[in-house]
């Protein structure tokens, strides 16, 4: 028995100094563990040791490339990679499955990536990332390995957000963009603008065929932000101006805009709840035969027809709607493989990107997830057109996308504009103010991240539109 | 003056660690505020006049933080001081199997925070947490605890006085075993009953371990980050998300460093105010 504690107080405590052991003794045996892992790890896990370590590979050991992808995607690719690493092109590709957040696995990425050694090759970039990593100098450049022809093959949305400043960051594995969804038993045929969809939802509800007309993402997260490029563009406002590398967000057209998707909640149109939902929520609504639209990704229709609800068979999908006159445009949501900077293997890395982002992985994504290709071509296969029934929907809506502010600071702008807007749907205040409050704080936050260069800053630190070619 | 310079030297490495770990970051995040450093500088630090501090005024991701920060540390740590007076006031008397009770109140505490916030997030999971379970095999439906702010932030509450009760309780524990036991029995002597005792016997003499643990447990809450890391993440919608967490976003996920120094240096201040301020008064309470 140790030593009698000086407190008093323990003077009864017969437990403690064992339990104290014990603890100790927990605490050893998991810092032991943990030395002992990786290096046991190290020493397995095939890592190319030729010249590293001085023992000499055999000629056949496969070079080890790791990419990390949320879990889902990763699955998703699991077949395709089992293989792509059975051709014998000596690559072992390694999938790290990561979380299944954007923002949660961008973090993961991020910590990687600031330590300066990242465990992996290769990183599946949402398109929403793309300006802040560049900026960040993590990727290495691709057009030494893809030329402008091999973009010159997408479907032109598919081009969008990849490349920067003059260099190709990013190979695109899908072409998502947001899409508008509408019941079939309801209407004859979609809405063609925002005006036709507000009148045919008051219509519907007063007939009593459906209780609310429009579902979309209103939480205070990132997917607002998303429901915000579709409305901007939608009423002829732009939320980024590449030229000057500054926010438009006070314009008339960004204040209308803003008083459109506050009129659908005060009109009625959208449920109060709707402040509330992200992507799942508004689509389990919909599923539940509660609307006549909705706005989501891709890869609803495909749970809607798999869940077997109430609207299974009755919904169609159409690009998204714009104010009349106005040429409507969905968010682009596109994820694509990225090379690491300092990768030790850079050619078997890219010979993976080429395999992972080719027409063979894309069907099959097409297929089993409903991810929208990115490969002109593949579109026009008559069998992927019969076995993913969106083909030609998202084949138009990659058409006109829309990017969302290619700009190293895109986090913190869609906060605070998911933020304001949120206030205004939550009834904290009308859209001039809200409008004026997010094109206020915008300023504020540029001129804090780009230093009194201010706006010059901001360009030359990518500040401008990406460059698509 | 020999003594005093000895003494000096004896406190020199005490001082000098002191200042490497708290003067020198404190002076480092002051200059850092005054800087642009993000990905539009290359992550480099450019001076931005003023510009950060200017941005936190006007920011109500900020200013929401702190409310919800300061309102998490006030109402967990005083639910921690009444309960844990209440358990210590328990341990207290002779009971039966009063050493393994003991021991068996300080195993939260014993636990490490992430471990005990991923317990409690899957125990509130919707639909397949135990609690969820429970609910449903009384004939009610699954809730989203984590995804309602109220219920989130009661849960996160309610985690962080789990887990830090034990350590008010050992505390406090302490504080009642000082009290002669012979003063007590002569106050009973008098007549007086079990709350009179409480009230003029033995609170006025757990006070400085009162003022300890409130302290102790002050200075954690207000900078509380793992526990609502792990259990909700600041959500739903930033609802429960605590000062140093943003600050952690804001150098971690936009990469924005000299925002972060000035984020965390004006969550510095804030304590500073408020810690100050709550002395200052509560000296002038004792001497009045």
């Amino acid at each position: 028995m140790a030593a009698r504690p000086p407190l008093s107080s323990l003077r009864r405590w017969r437990s403690l100094p064992k339990l104290l052991t014990n603890a100790l003794l927990a605490l050893l045996s998991a810092m032991c563990l943990l030395v002992l892992l990786p290096a046991s790890g190290l020493s397995s896990s095939g890592l190319p040791s030729a010249g590293q370590s001085g023992i000499p590979a055999a000629a056949a050991e496969p070079v080890t490339i790791r990419v990390l992808m949320p879990a889902p995607l990763a699955d998703a690719v699991a077949a395709p990679v089992a293989q792509f690493n059975a051709s014998g092109a000596g690559i072992a590709l390694e999938v790290i499955r990561g979380p299944l957040d954007t923002e949660t696995i961008s973090d993961l990425a991020t910590g990687s990536l600031l330590l300066g050694e990242a465990p992996f090759d290769l990183l599946l970039v949402d398109v929403s990332w793309l300006a802040r990593y560049v900026a960040a100098g993590w990727f290495e450049p691709l057009e030494r390995w893809f030329g402008p022809e091999v973009l010159a093959a997408m479907e032109p949305g598919a081009r969008l957000g990849n490349g920067l400043d003059g260099h190709l960051w990013r190979m695109p594995l899908t072409g998502d963009t947001g899409l508008l969804y509408w019941r079939t038993d309801l209407m004859e045929r979609p809405p063609r603008d925002t005006e036709e969809l507000v009148a045919i939802s008051r219509d519907l509800q007063r007939r009593g065929r459906v209780r609310w007309g429009y579902l979309w993402q209103g939480r205070q997260y990132e997917g607002l932000s998303c429901v915000m490029v579709e409305v901007l563009h939608g009423f002829g406002a732009r939320w980024w101006n590449g030229s000057t590398a500054r926010t438009e967000l006070d314009s008339p057209e960004a204040v209308a805009a803003a008083r459109w998707l506050a009129a659908l909640l005060q009109d009625g149109v959208s449920p109060p709840a709707v402040a509330s939902y992200a992507e799942n929520d508004a689509l389990q609504s919909f599923a539940a035969g509660d609307a006549a639209f909705l706005r989501n990704w891709p890869y609803a229709w495909r749970e809607i027809e798999k869940g077997g609800g109430l609207v299974k068979g009755k919904v169609g999908v159409t690009a998204m709607v714009g104010a009349p006159g106005e040429q409507g445009g969905g968010t682009l949501g596109t994820w694509g493989l990225s090379l690491i900077k300092g990768s030790p293997h850079p050619e078997e890395a890219v010979a993976a990107i080429r395999w992972l982002t080719g027409p063979v992985v894309q069907r099959q994504l097409a297929i089993e997830q409903g991810y929208a290709p990115t490969w002109s071509t593949l579109y026009d296969d008559p069998d992927l057109q019969r076995r993913a029934p969106l083909l030609t929907v998202q084949r138009q809506a990659l058409q006109h996308p829309q990017l969302r502010p290619p700009t190293p600071a895109y986090a913190q702008l869609s906060d605070l504009l998911a933020r304001q807007v949120n206030g205004m749907l939550t009834g904290q205040g009308g859209p001039g103010p809200t409008m004026a409050a997010a094109q206020r704080q915008s300023l504020q936050v540029l001129r804090s991240l780009a230093g009194p260069a201010g706006d010059t800053a901001g360009e030359s630190a990518g500040g401008r539109p990406a460059v698509d070619r | 003056m020999k003594a005093r310079a000895a003494s000096l030297l004896l406190m020199a490495p005490a001082l000098l660690l002191l200042a490497a770990v708290f003067v020198y970051p404190l002076l480092r995040y002051g200059w850092l505020s005054f800087q642009a450093s993000s990905v539009l500088t290359g992550l480099e630090p450019v001076p931005n006049g003023g510009a950060n501090w200017g941005r936190l005024l006007d920011d109500a991701r900020f200013w929401t933080d702190a409310f919800q920060t300061l309102r998490f540390a006030v109402c967990s740590v005083a639910l921690e001081l009444a309960g844990g007076l209440g358990l210590a006031l328990l341990l207290h008397r002779p009971l039966r199997g009063r050493g393994t009770l003991r021991a068996l109140t300080l195993l939260p505490w014993a636990l490490p925070t992430t471990v005990m916030a991923l317990g409690w997030r899957w125990i509130l999971n919707d639909p397949h947490g135990p609690l969820n379970a429970a609910i449903r095999s009384l004939g009610g439906s699954s809730y989203g605890f984590l995804s309602t702010p109220a219920t989130t932030w009661f849960f996160v509450v309610l985690a962080d006085v789990w887990k830090t009760l034990p350590f008010v309780a050992l505390l406090l524990l302490a504080g009642l075993q000082t009290i002669p036991e012979d003063l007590e029995e002569a106050l009973r002597l008098e007549g007086a009953g079990r709350l009179q005792i409480l009230r003029r016997l033995t609170l006025p003499l757990l006070v400085p371990y009162l003022t300890l643990a409130l302290l102790f447990r002050l200075a954690q809450a207000l900078g509380v980050f793992d526990l609502i890391q792990v259990l909700s993440g600041g959500g739903p919608a930033g609802s429960t998300e605590s000062l140093a967490l943003y600050a952690y976003l804001n150098a971690m996920r936009f990469l924005d460093f000299g925002y972060a120094a000035t984020v965390m240096l004006a969550t510095f201040l804030l304590l500073l105010v408020l810690l100050g301020g709550g002395w200052l008064l509560w000296r002038r309470e004792r001497a009045a």
